[in-house]
């Protein structure tokens, strides 16, 4: 069973938001391992609810999504649209009795902006309790290193 | 262009609960437009679909295949090669389209994942309205370019009804009133003189009441 197992969190976050750089990247890897799977974007406001929902579907037990602060946008509203796609992605999750809060996002502060490791970590801290997904089974035993993931540094 | 919106996924969960393998297929024209069934909806509703069969335990397949437009034949047949494979198709075309495969594969079950809505135009993004009936007989000239039939909520010819306020319907105030919007246009190029018209009840045979409607052009066929 996978019940002691941490879960694995598809984390998608924008390359202009504060300290996202390839240090932190490569941080956040050493820690977290294949718990961890990292996605960076040129701009939140290109995640699709797709990204999100393949990733719950082939290996992910939370799909979460950092952006740069409101008003803060270098493409003015890519993080408002992200916001509402993970919004309806929720719906949808929800429709089929899924826990909504396997889909989430992190607005970065403006006044404060915290480095994507600090981000990264509030996330995993809100997800140490989650179950495993329902979608992967108990019977996908150490999914998160399986072929059916992406490679790192996947573009989205 | 056609609008439609998705069904409820608990209403297409049962309308395909029978089947076990299953081809969910796109439609790239209209309902790609109003963000309904195009591919990344097709892609959306699949995978969906396939996590919830995950969670009952149910060993489904769920393929999708999004066509450039499922209401044209030379497009339809491009189903040909994998049609086999399935047990039923859930479309995500809009009413012809769904009707058209059906028509091409009439051994197989289609079913409709959308509910079609009206012909329409694209306000704003993330914003459709309804502006045609497609009476067949189209009156646009005489009312600076705003139907009456599918914008006032009395389809009055003769319109106002004077129940207007501020610009806005007096039976649905979330729309405009149309024909405050006609006398409008029509003041816009000093064509008030319209009004003064009475324009007869529509003659709604020619879009109803003989079966369906059907177009004939000889110089477009073979
Ligand atoms: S008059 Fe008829 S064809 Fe013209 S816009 Fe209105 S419903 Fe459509
Ligand atoms: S208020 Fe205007 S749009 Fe509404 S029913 Fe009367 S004439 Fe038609």
């Amino acid at each position: 069973m996978t019940s002691d197992k941490k879960p694995v969190l598809a984390l998608f976050y924008c390359q202009n938001t504060h300290a996202s750089g390839e240090d932190e990247r490569q941080a956040l890897e050493q820690k977290y391992g294949d718990s961890l799977k990292l996605f960076p974007i040129p701009c939140s406001g290109r995640l699709e609810p797709l990204h999100l929902l393949k990733a719950l579907e082939d290996f992910a037990d939370a799909g979460y999504v950092i952006t740069c602060p409101e008003g803060a946008c270098r493409y003015f509203e890519g993080n408002l649209r992200a916001k509402k796609r993970v919004e309806r992605t929720r719906e949808m999750i929800k429709s089929i009795g899924l826990e909504e809060e396997r889909i989430g996002f992190l607005i970065n502060s403006k006044e404060g902006p915290k480095p994507l490791t600090d981000l990264a970590d509030e996330i995993m801290d809100r997800l140490a309790n989650l179950p495993p997904s329902p979608v992967l089974g108990p019977s996908v035993q150490g999914r998160a290193t399986g072929s059916r993931q992406r490679s790192k540094g996947d573009k989205v | 262009m056609i609008t439609a919106e998705q069904k409820p996924i608990e209403e297409i969960r049962e309308m395909i609960a029978p089947y076990k393998r299953i081809l969910v297929a796109g439609c790239g024209s209209c309902v790609a437009e109003c963000a309904a069934g195009g591919e990344k909806e097709t892609g959306m509703l699949a995978s969906t679909l396939r996590m919830a069969a995950k969670m009952d335990g149910k060993d489904v397949v769920i393929q999708e295949k999004t066509l450039d437009r499922q209401c044209v034949n030379e497009f339809v047949i491009q189903l040909d090669e994998s049609i086999d494979q399935y047990d039923a198709v859930l479309s995500l075309g809009c009413g012809a389209g769904v009707q058209a495969v059906a028509e091409m594969y009439p051994e197989i079950p289609i079913i409709p994942a959308l509910d079609t809505e009206f012909l329409g135009e694209t306000m704003s993004q993330g914003l459709w309205i309804e502006n045609c009936l497609g009476c067949g007989d189209c009156m646009l000239h005489y009312f600076g370019g705003v139907c009456p039939l599918a914008r006032c909520s009395k389809q009055l010819l003769n319109g106002p009804c004077g129940g207007s306020m501020d610009g806005i319907c007096e039976v649905n105030p979330e729309v405009p009133c149309a024909w405050q919007t006609i006398i409008e246009r029509l003041e816009n190029f000093k064509a008030l003189e319209r009004l003064e018209e009475v324009y007869p009840p529509k003659d709604w045979s020619k879009k109803q009441g003989r079966g369906p409607r059907k177009i004939i052009r000889e110089d477009q066929q073979r």
